[in-house]
This record gives C-alpha cells, sequence and structure tokens, in this order.
C-alpha cells in the first residue's frame, strides 16, 4: 500500500507537468495543439545532445532545453497557428502534420534508435521499503513549484489576468484593452517551455526515440479531458486519478492494461460528463 | 454528372497505358481515397470530427479477416459481415455524438481507436493474430490490372452514390448542422436521426473500403490499421483535398499516394518523409480549403474568360 | 611549365579514357544487363543499416571478382518499409513490378515481413529475411511449401532461441549460480508471449527452474518501479526480462534503482555496440541472448575480413560494429549467388530454390566447425524439438554444437564497457556475471 501510495504519486507528478503546458494551449486559444509532444521530444533531444554529446554541464543544458521549447512554440504559433485562428480543425490538422515531420527529422539527424539519458540528480534511496530514484523525486518537485508558481502568475500579476481574461472571454478581453496577440504569443512559448521541461524529465524516465512525442501527447489528452479543459486544479487532480490508477492496475490488476483503463477512462468521462471534472471557461 | 463520366472514362483506360508498377500505386490510392470519402462523409460538414476511422476500417478488417482465417468463410459473405458490424460500430460514435462534438468527439473517437489496437493484442490473441496479426488472407481478384478496376469501380460507385445523396436536402442539412445545429433543431428538423443516418452510411462506407483492403493486402496487423499514421493519411487526404466536397478527398488521396511514391527513387530513407510532410504542410499551408477550391476556382477563371473573350 | 604541360596531358588523358568509357560503355550495358537484387526494411534503424552495408559489401567483393552468371554485375535497389506494415506492401510493389529485381534481400520486422509475404508469394520473387526470427512464418513454408518456397530465412527461430536458452539456464543459470526461481517480466508483443510460451513449457521440466510469477507490461509503460516493486516481492532468484520494442526503458529503469535481483534475459537494444553510448555507459551488468554472430563473438579470419572491411567502409556511422543480420546479409549474398550460378540464374524458380537448399557454407575457426550458413531441406527433422524448419537456417541445438552453428550465444556486457560471449562453452570468451550491487 506504502508502495502504490510513493510511487503513484510521484508517476502523477511526472503526468501533471507533461499536461499543464497543453492545457494552457487548450484554455486560452480553444484549439489542441496536436504539435505539443514535439516540445517534450524537443527538450529530451536537446538536453541529451548538452550533456551526453557536447558534455556542458547539466544546469545549462537544462536551460538550453527550455530555451529550444520556447522558440519552437513561439514558431508555431507565428508560423501556424495564426493563420488559421479562426478555424481549430486547421490549427489541429496542421500541428499533426508538424509533429510527424518533426519525427521525420528527428530520425534524420538521429535515425531510430533508441538512447537513454543521464539522470538529472543521480541516485537513490529507500522510504518504508520502496526504493526512490531521487531523479523521479526532483521532477515530482520541479512539476508541483511549476504549477505553483503558474497558480501565482495566473492569478497575481498583469499578464497572467490577461492570459486569463482571454481565456473566458477573448472577444471582451479585446474591447477591455488587451491584445490578445501578445497574450496567445506568452502562452505559447509558455506552453513551449513547460513542454520541453517536461520532455526532459519524461526521458530521463524512459529513453529517447523518434516516436516518443506520442505518449506523452496521449497522456496529456487524457489529462485535459478528465480534469476539464481549461482547469489547472483540474488537470493536476487528473494526472493524480490517471497516474494512481497506473500504478493500482499494475500491482494489483495486470500491468498490460494499463493503457486500456486510461483509454476508457477518457470515454466514460466525455459521454457522462463532457466538461470534465472541473471543467470550465477559464484558467 | 458529366464530370464523373469523364472521370470515370479515364480512369477505366489507363491501363493501356500505365505501366503495373503505377497501377499498383492507383489501388493504393483509391482505397486511402474510399476511406478519405468515408471520414468526409461523417465529418466534412457536419462538425462532428472523427479521429476514428481507423477504428471503424479496422473492425471491418478484422471480422472479415477472422472469418476468412479461421472459419474459411467465403468472402461473399465475409464481407457482407463485416460492412454490417462496422455499421454497428459506427452506431458507437453516434452515441458521444448526442452530447459533444468538435474536438471533443475528436478525441472519444481517437480513444476508440486506440482501446481498439490494445484490445486486438491483449484479448484472444491466438484469434486475432495477436501484435503480429494474420497473414495469408485470401483475395478478391490478382493481380494489378484486376484489382485496379476493382478498385476504381468501387470508388467510383461511392463517390457518385454520396455526390447523389449530398444533392438532395441532406448536404444542406449537414452543412447547416455544421454552422449551427440549434437552430437547425429549432427549425423542426430531427438532427439525431440525420446524424445517425450518415453516421450509418459513413460506417458502411469503411467496412467496405475496410474489408476489401484486407483482401487486397492479404495480411492485417494492429500497427497497420490502428495507428496514428494511417489516421494522419485519413485526415490530411480528405482536408488537403478540400473536406465536404468528396472529389476533394479522392483528389487528396491521390496527391498524397503519389507524391510519397514519386519521392521514392530520388530520396531515400527519412528524407522522403521530411519532405513529403513539408510538401504537404506548405500545400495546406496555402490552400486550407483545399485542391478542390484551386482546381474549381481555375476552372470559374478560365471559364469566366472565355466568356468575356 | 613542365608541370603544367603535364597536367595538361594527364588532364586530357583521363578525358580521353573517360570519353571511350561513355561511348563504350552503352554497349557492354546493352550486352550484360545487371542483375537487380533489390532490398527491403528500414533504411533509418540500425539493423536496417546492417543489411544494407552486408549486402553491399558481398555485391562489391561480388562484382570486383568478375562478376556473377557470366559476368554480370549485381545492381542493388532499395525500398524503404520505416518499419511500417502497409509501407513493406507498397516498398514489395515497387521492387517488383517498378524495379523488376532478380532477388529481394530483406532486413524487415516480424509483422512488416508477414505483410509482404502475400506479395512474395504472388510476385514469386525469390526473397531472404536475414532479422526476423519469427517461426511461424517457418511453419508457412513448411505447411504450404508450394506456395511459399521461394522465402528464406538466415536467423535462428524463435523456437531455436527459446531452446538454446533453456540449456542456458540449465547449464549457468542452475548449476552454476545455484538459481532456482524466477519471475518472468514480458512485454505484449507477439514476439514476448512466443518466447514465454516456450520458456514456460520448458524452463520447469529441463532446467529445473521454476516461474513464480508471470508479469506482463504494455511497451508504452513510463515507470517501472511498480513492476521491479512487484517482481521483487516474490523473492525470486532472478528476473526473466523478455523485451523487444523500447528495451532500453526497462534494463535502463532496473540500473537507475539498483533493482537488488539479477536480471538476464532478452535485451533488443543491447545487440550492438553502440548500445554502450546509447544507455550514456550506464548497460554495465546487462546480460542478454543474441543470435550469431554478436557483439563479443570470437571471430574466424573470414567473418574478421568482413568486419574490417564493414569498419573502414562504415565505421564513422552507426552502427559501428554490424548487427547479426549484417553477417546474415553478406554470407546470404554468397549463398543466394552460389545457388544462382549453379541453376543457371534466378528463374526458373525451382532450380534456383533447389540449389539453395544444397547451400552449405560451412566456416571453421582453428579447426572447428564455426558457423554454417544452410537450410534445413523440406521433410527434415529437427532431432531434438522434433519438428522441421524448411529454410530456416541449419541451426545446431544439441550440446557440443558440432554439426553448424548455434542458434543463439549469450553475451554479457561488463561494467568497464566490454563485452564477452558467456554462453555456449564452445563459444565463450568471459564468464557470466551479476551487476555489482547485488550482494
Amino acid at each position: 500500500m506504502a508502495q502504490v501510495i510513493i510511487q503513484g504519486f510521484l508517476l502523477s507528478g511526472l503526468y501533471a507537468l507533461i499536461a499543464v503546458g497543453f492545457t494552457m494551449i487548450f484554455s486560452v486559444g480553444r484549439v489542441l495543439n496536436l504539435a505539443y509532444g514535439v516540445y517534450i521530444m524537443l527538450g529530451g533531444y536537446v538536453y541529451y545532445v548538452a550533456v551526453q554529446i557536447l558534455s556542458l554541464p547539466k544546469f545549462p543544458s537544462f536551460l538550453l532545453a527550455g530555451l529550444a521549447g520556447i522558440v519552437f512554440g513561439v514558431l508555431t504559433y507565428l508560423v501556424l497557428v495564426k493563420r488559421f485562428e479562426k478555424d481549430p480543425i486547421a490549427v489541429e490538422i496542421s500541428t499533426l502534420i508538424l509533429a510527424v515531420v518533426m519525427q521525420a527529422v528527428i530520425v534524420l539527424i538521429f535515425s531510430t534508435a533508441p538512447r537513454s539519458m543521464w539522470p538529472l540528480i543521480p541516485g537513490r534511496f529507500e522510504v518504508f521499503g520502496v526504493s526512490i530514484l531521487k531523479n523521479i523525486l526532483f521532477a515530482t518537485a520541479v512539476s508541483w513549484v511549476v504549477l505553483g508558481s503558474l497558480m501565482v502568475f495566473i492569478h497575481k500579476t498583469h499578464i497572467g489576468r490577461a492570459i486569463r481574461a482571454v481565456s473566458m472571454d477573448a472577444k471582451g478581453a479585446a474591447v477591455s484593452g488587451i491584445d490578445p496577440q501578445r497574450i496567445n504569443l506568452v502562452t505559447w512559448a509558455l506552453s513551449g517551455v513547460l513542454g520541453a521541461i517536461a520532455g526532459v524529465f519524461f526521458a530521463t524516465y524512459t529513453q529517447l526515440d523518434p516516436g516518443m512525442w506520442v505518449f506523452p501527447l496521449i497522456t496529456a489528452v487524457a489529462v485535459v479531458i478528465v480534469g476539464g479543459i481549461g482547469s489547472i486544479i483540474g488537470s493536476l487532480i487528473a494526472a493524480h486519478i490517471i497516474g494512481f490508477m497506473e500504478v493500482a492496475t499494475t500491482t494489483w490488476i495486470s500491468a498490460d492494461l494499463r493503457g486500456v483503463f486510461t483509454m476508457a477512462l477518457i470515454i466514460v468521462v466525455l459521454v457522462v460528463a463532457p466538461k470534465g471534472l472541473l471543467g470550465k471557461a477559464e484558467l | 454528372m458529366r464530370g464523373w463520366l469523364v472521370f470515370g472514362l479515364l480512369m477505366f483506360s489507363l491501363p493501356l497505358f500505365l505501366s503495373t508498377g503505377t497501377l499498383r500505386i492507383f489501388v493504393m490510392a483509391n482505397f486511402l481515397a474510399i476511406f478519405a470519402m468515408s471520414w468526409d462523409a461523417l465529418s466534412g460538414r457536419t462538425g462532428y470530427i472523427s479521429f476514428g476511422h481507423p477504428f471503424l476500417i479496422g473492425i471491418a478488417g478484422y471480422t472479415t479477416a477472422m472469418l476468412t482465417y479461421h472459419l474459411g468463410v467465403p468472402l461473399y459473405l465475409s464481407i457482407p459481415a463485416a460492412v454490417v458490424v462496422t455499421m454497428i460500430g459506427g452506431t458507437l460514435f453516434f452515441l458521444p455524438a448526442l452530447r459533444i462534438r468538435g474536438t471533443y468527439f475528436a478525441l472519444v473517437t481517437l480513444a476508440f481507436m486506440e482501446i481498439m489496437y490494445h484490445l486486438t493484442q491483449v484479448i484472444a490473441p491466438k484469434v486475432t493474430g495477436g501484435t503480429r496479426g494474420l497473414s495469408g488472407l485470401p483475395e478478391m481478384v490478382s493481380g494489378a490490372i484486376p484489382n485496379y478496376y476493382l478498385t476504381c469501380s468501387v470508388m467510383l460507385l461511392i463517390g457518385i452514390g454520396l455526390w447523389l445523396l449530398i444533392r438532395t436536402g441532406l448536404g444542406t442539412a449537414l452543412s447547416a448542422i455544421g454552422v449551427d445545429e440549434e437552430a437547425v433543431k429549432s427549425s423542426g428538423l430531427n438532427t439525431n436521426r440525420i446524424k445517425l443516418f450518415i453516421f450509418t452510411i459513413s460506417a458502411m462506407i469503411a467496412g467496405i473500403g475496410g474489408a476489401l483492403y484486407v483482401h487486397y493486402l492479404g495480411s492485417i496487423a494492429p500497427r497497420a490499421l490502428f495507428d496514428i499514421n494511417f489516421l494522419f493519411s485519413i485526415l490530411v487526404a480528405a482536408l488537403v483535398g478540400g473536406a465536404g466536397t468528396i472529389v476533394g478527398p479522392i483528389m487528396g488521396a491521390y496527391f498524397l499516394t503519389f507524391l510519397l511514391e514519386y519521392l521514392r527513387p530520388y530520396i531515400p530513407g527519412a528524407g522522403r518523409f521530411v519532405l513529403y510532410g513539408v510538401i504537404t504542410l506548405v500545400v495546406y499551408y496555402f490552400a486550407p480549403k483545399g485542391l478542390y477550391s484551386i482546381f474549381s476556382s481555375l476552372r470559374q477563371r478560365l471559364s469566366g474568360k472565355a466568356g468575356t473573350g | 611549365m613542365g608541370t603544367n604541360r603535364m597536367t595538361f596531358f594527364s588532364i586530357m588523358a583521363t578525358a580521353a579514357v573517360f570519353m571511350a568509357g561513355v561511348l563504350c560503355s552503352p554497349v557492354t550495358m546493352a550486352a550484360k544487363d545487371p542483375v537487380v537484387v533489390g532490398y527491403i526494411g528500414s533504411f533509418d534503424s540500425d539493423t536496417g543499416k546492417s543489411t544494407i552495408r552486408g549486402a553491399e559489401i558481398a555485391i562489391e567483393e561480388l562484382n570486383a571478382a568478375g562478376g556473377v552468371l557470366g559476368g554480370r554485375q549485381i545492381k542493388l535497389v532499395k525500398a524503404d518499409t520505416r518499419e511500417d506494415v502497409t509501407e513493406g506492401i507498397k516498398a514489395y510493389e515497387y521492387l517488383a513490378e517498378t524495379e523488376k529485381v532478380d532477388f529481394i534481400i530483406s532486413g524487415s520486422i516480424d509483422d512488416v515481413s508477414l505483410s509482404w509475404l502475400p506479395r512474395m508469394a504472388e510476385y514469386k520473387i525469390p526473397t531472404l529475411d536475414t532479422w526476423t526470427s519469427y517461426v511461424g512464418i517457418i511453419d508457412m513454408v513448411v505447411n504450404e511449401y508450394d506456395k511459399y518456397k521461394m522465402y528464406f530465412m538466415n536467423v535462428a527461430c524463435d523456437y531455436a532461441l527459446a531452446t538454446l536458452y533453456v540449456d542456458f539456464g540449465k547449464d549457468i543459470l542452475a548449476d552454476k549460480m545455484g538459481w532456482k526461481t524466477t519471475v518472468v517480466l514480458q512485454e505484449d508483443t507477439a514476439f514476448g508471449g512466443g518466447v514465454f510460451e516456450l520458456v514456460d513449457q520448458m524452463l520447469a521440466p529441463e532446467a529445473g527452474i521454476e516461474i513464480i510469477d508471470h508479469i506482463v507490461y504494455d511497451t508504452n509503460t513510463v515507470d517501472f518501479s511498480p513492476i521491479f516493486s512487484k517482481a521483487a516481492e516474490s523473492k525470486p532468484d532472478f528476473i526473466y526480462l523478455i523485451s523487444s520494442v523500447r528495451s532500453q526503458v526497462p534494463s535502463s529503469q532496473y540500473v537507475k534503482l539498483q533493482v537488488p535481483v539479477p536480471m538476464t534475459g532478452i535485451n533488443v537494444a543491447a545487440f550492438g555496440k553502440d548500445f554502450w553510448n546509447d544507455t550514456g555507459q550506464m548497460g554495465g551488468g546487462t546480460s542478454t541472448l543474441s543470435p550469431i554472430p554478436s557483439v563479443g563473438f570470437a571471430m574466424d579470419d573470414r567473418t574478421k575480413a568482413f568486419v574490417e572491411k564493414y569498419e573502414a567502409k562504415y565505421g564513422n556511422s552507426r552502427p559501428i560494429f554490424p548487427h547479426f543480420n549484417g553477417f546474415n546479409a553478406y554470407y546470404g549474398m554468397y549463398n543466394a549467388f552460389n545457388a544462382a550460378e549453379r541453376a543457371g540464374g534466378f528463374a526458373p524458380l525451382d532450380a534456383w530454390v533447389t540449389e539453395m537448399e544444397n547451400e552449405d557454407l560451412k566456416i571453421y575457426k582453428d579447426g572447428k566447425l564455426w558457423l554454417r550458413y544452410g537450410f534445413w531441406k523440406p521433410g527434415e527433422i529437427e532431432p531434438r524439438t522434433n519438428r522441421e524448419y524448411t529454410h530456416n537456417i541449419k541451426f545446431d541445438i544439441t550440446q557440443p554444437l558440432d554439426d553448424g552453428a548455434p542458434s543463439m550465444v549469450v553475451i554479457q556486457w561488463y561494467e568497464d564497457g566490454s563485452t564477452a560471449v558467456v554462453y555456449p562453452e564452445k563459444y565463450a570468451t568471459g564468464e557470466f556475471g551479476v551487476p555489482s550491487w547485488i550482494k
């Protein structure tokens, strides 16, 4: 039982981190960014190249990965999303094509061979007989710090309040003098950096390979649906439901049913409560 | 109708000029065209975006594959059975559509596809063939030319059928649902009945296409059907061609299939897929209404010039 | 001035020779069309590249030695499958109908091979697979010989791999290490299921190792700590891992978590020499069974010469050392063309198939039979498993392995990055070991 609680808690932290950048775009722009998995992949590969090929120190490499996420997030917005602003389907299709292109680009540069990444913080320790990786604990801590500061940012700063206003009512916000362009730009940059940071941790959990963008994207979708679109608190709760459900399924039922349960949860939630657990039209 | 006749005649005369290698590419393009039209019927006008078409195509394929492979059921029974099963599957899509639409609907149907991917591998892998699937399925006809004629006929029949259907009031009703479903409801039309009807039609087309497809391929595997790459081809073919136009998805399917195949001898490996994706993205970027819109505006301009000149 | 004139003349001479070559070449080309070999498989994976490069080196050698089938040159055309099932079918159609190849060499994985098999049966093109080891394909050849007789597979199939693995369990894990219980950790793929089925039947009766738990995991699993916790809870003597897809995830988390139970089994990522850097030098202590020849495998002179050529030509790009299927492609090309010489070409098909069945390339090292590239004939029964393996490579799974190559070896990665073969004894170059954190 202690094991399920500890491991569930740690995995959920990672899932929350993966999902939050995706939620932001969904609530502000009302579009699915299907290239979100690419930010995760990009973060992982940039960090890998910096640390394990160029032998740079870890912290600057981490910042570099975040920067790559910002650049790519902003570019996605400026080049693709802005053009299709009135048409969410077009945004979804064009970001999906972008993701498939980026996967091929990664294959072109790195081949399909998978690679393992060094942990940000090596080592492990035991609590109640459960082996815990310092790296994973660190990832969970970062995830909480990031989510916490995001809440503060959204509720206490000027730009944050503007983001909230746009997410609730884009037209109304524009009337009250908020430049939605600028708000969108900030949101996409934030989403990019959050994705890239999540990617560094996700890759140290698993491995780097060109198909690695799909699974985090589907996880993010699941978290957002269950939590309710546009709700950071909802995403946090949903990430914990999904994370704990996975660990409990693995420990008590059967490890290979992990994916089936998550997908079944999506369908049930969407049919029973289409707005998710805490869905409302604001962050 | 004249356009369809010309197109049909052109298609049926092509084997006189083309190599069998090229005809094989046409067969693949025809299948993609059928799938894209099926998608277009459900999603092109209504605003109910399906990310789950591989689910429909897949259950058709698996039904007929398992019936013929394990039980030796003849194709003339197994294929209709597969179509019926798929139409029942299509009503599964209808249930969430009672409450949600747009992106939410897309995500539920995507979850359908993901669940099928897991289930074919976990439940009864002896029957489904598990991860590796089944190989050595019976074929309808053999060789490039017979398969070309078969797929062309099926594709043209489906295309003309849909075109006639859309020309009735149904097309207008579907577009109206896409714009404002509440308004259609308040005008006294039963939108649920219209939706159920078009979902079943779409599933029927997916079922016919999917069943013929696996017997053309001769094999079936979860990774070939319940897969994001397959979904990608269907969606992009329909949208790059032009959603809601029936002819557009055919154009899109031909464009994608031939683009990828014609790049093959020139660019090896991943570079081919990078270029394929970039070209597709650029085309979509500059013509988000699809290739069909380019052609129709070109035609209008030409006829307009002819009129003034 | 003098040097300038020299340069001028040498340029003129080169140009003249070149022009002559251009003018003459169409004539010679027309007289002797090249033999076209098709490659089907991935272009961007280490395994795919191994097959391509093995075939390329063999073709270079054959062409340099005056060509084949009466002095014709061999031309290689390649079709990418991207390890995608439908792309595999399109690639086979392209090779058959557009390129009109005479022979196909494949580096395909299980479901991709299965996808194009119906096309192979339709076009009747001689085809040699060098990567998939799926016994189901061999069974198709056994059951419907006439339909699939043009198919050959020169990597030992799963069944043979599993048999030798059970021997390894008995000789090393049970007798030497004293291990009696295991938990099987298996991915939810058909490969994993197939291997488990065989191991489940044989491990307890033949090696005396009891399977006390069997955990099937989803290949997308992010966090293996609950799975390792569950495995360790049963207190087995070791964990038996069966992993081919994303296999670096369980193995690297095993190392990071320092799971207090030894682990061995099948870890496909550890087959190549690039594994060491791919894992960030964290792969020490990993052991896996591998088809042969593998990393750490002691090489005879001919194989060594092949590897030297490979390293000189491709050593700067990955894979820096060929995977087993690179060797298979190299020797398989010789098999195919030797058979074609005797049969008078790749057509008629039956003549080539008969000659390919007669192929028996034996390679010796220090007077001992070391590698053998031949095939099981139709109707021939393998004595130990008492079944047919028509057109699978002629493996030997009965000790002392003096009638052919073994179906597999067990390789060990040490914590200094070196590798050795630790089983079977005839091929062993090092000792089986467990990671340093265990006891």
